[in-house]
């Protein structure tokens, strides 16, 4: 019953699982990044997150920083939320839906980062937040083009080749997923990177790539 | 495409010009937040611009979205800037606050009940609201977070029905209505709490 229009890119699909008339898709490109999702997913579920050593410069002291426990609770739901977002942004069979998890694995970096009390920790996340609000305009504003323009956001009768899906949407897309997952903002999440609890941080950088692995596969797709 | 659709997207990218500018422009944290909430405004636009059902149905998460990206960025705000309310006392209080919000909310949610659905959800809150606004609230709100989540699970669960078991239809729709009263009631109870307070 269904055949991806495009098996050049993504390759053959290999499951199918549909809701309604929103069709998630596995294909072997979609599926590598999916387990590559659930590895990261799993790991930050079992994982006993690391203490965070600061040595003081010019001698052998150093300070090991506590972690409340409280905190990494909150850290670590987050940080599973974020890899749950990114499954379900590596599947998606639909341009809307995938907005919307992309949106969601922003919501949730800013969320695995801004529960430090660390002056610059709180800075970065709070500049990190405006860009990804302000990256929701070109990731709607994106689908709803293409919306405007082809009538339809599923990306089966997207990838044909009968459908001409207009650059400037392509564009507002990439963009708005950059803006979400920060993948090439690299400069401002390093003061991200000195919040404590190393597998929970490492989620924001693998959700941003994997995001950005998926958009490139939808936008040459389409 | 539509000659209309052409001349609304224009002034969409005027009005996201304007105000990434000021964006570009502004040096206030606070204000920026603002501007930010307006250039979502924006996006909420584009996609109207499309105006059709679909489009009506994208509106509503790409609105809970940005509202949920505003309160995250305005809680690291408030955490970077070390802000804190400072302790309320109730603006006023009369006798009848004591007496009538017990009765008052129990007859109006329970009509509230009877109508069901959206209506109904919003009957049903302000007898909530009244109720948390002359009362504390401070013990109140867990049980309202446990009942939206509730909801919540009863509305996805008759979308599977919606989607899986589609001959139980009328069923569905009576768990989504009671599920959506549920909450609707909770979220605009939320109003009824923000005076500020401990746990708000």
């Amino acid at each position: 019953m269904f055949n991806l229009p495009t098996a050049n890119i993504g390759g053959q699909e290999l499951f199918v699982l549909e809701f309604g008339d929103i069709v998630n898709y596995f294909s072997p490109y979609t599926a590598a990044l999916f387990i590559f999702a659930l590895i990261f997913t799993i790991l930050a579920i079992v994982s006993r997150p690391e203490r965070q050593v600061d040595i003081a410069f010019g001698g052998d002291a150093y300070y090991a920083k506590e972690v409340d426990p409280g905190l990494l609770r909150f850290q670590r739901f987050m940080a599973i939320a974020c890899g749950l977002a990114t499954l379900g942004a590596m599947v998606s069979g639909d341009i809307f839906n995938f907005t919307l998890f992309a949106s969601l694995v922003g919501i949730t970096n800013i969320g695995i980062v801004a529960a430090y009390r660390n002056r610059h920790v709180l800075n970065a996340a709070f500049q990190y937040g405006i860009v990804a609000m302000l990256a929701t305009v070109p990731l709607f504003g994106g689908a709803a083009i293409i919306l405007a323009s082809t009538g339809t956001l599923s990306m089966w009768e997207l990838f044909t080749d009968a459908v001409a899906v207009p650059v400037i949407a392509k564009a507002f897309l990439v963009i708005g997923v950059m803006g979400e997952g920060m993948a090439p903002f690299y400069v401002a999440k390093a003061e991200i990177t000195r919040a404590q609890g190393a597998p929970f941080i490492l989620m924001v950088h693998v959700s941003s790539l994997l995001l950005f692995l998926r958009v490139i596969e939808i936008v040459i797709s389409m | 495409m539509d000659m209309t659709y052409t001349v609304g997207l224009s002034v969409v990218a005027l009005a996201l010009v304007i105000g990434f500018t000021a964006i570009v422009r502004e040096r206030d944290d606070l204000h920026r937040i603002l501007l930010t909430d307006l250039a979502e405004v924006v996006s909420l636009v584009l996609i109207a611009l499309v105006a059709t059902d679909l489009a009506e149905a994208l509106i509503l998460p790409g609105l809970v979205v940005g509202i949920s990206e505003l309160m995250a960025v305005s809680e690291v705000y408030i955490a970077k800037e070390g802000l804190q309310a400072p302790p309320a006392e109730p603006a006023f209080h009369i006798e009848v606050m004591d007496s009538a919000p017990g009765i008052l909310a129990l007859i109006l949610v329970a009509y509230g009940i009877v109508l069901s659905g959206f209506t109904g959800g919003a009957v049903a809150a302000v007898g909530a609201v009244f109720y948390f606004m002359c009362r504390g609230h401070a013990e109140q709100f867990e049980l309202i977070e446990t009942v939206s989540g509730y909801a919540w699970a009863i509305w996805i669960g008759s979308f599977f029905i919606f989607m899986f078991l589609p001959q139980y239809w009328f069923f569905a729709v009576m768990m989504a209505g009671g599920a959506i009263l549920l909450k609707v009631m909770a979220k605009m109870s939320l109003v009824g709490t923000m005076r500020g307070g401990s746990d708000v």
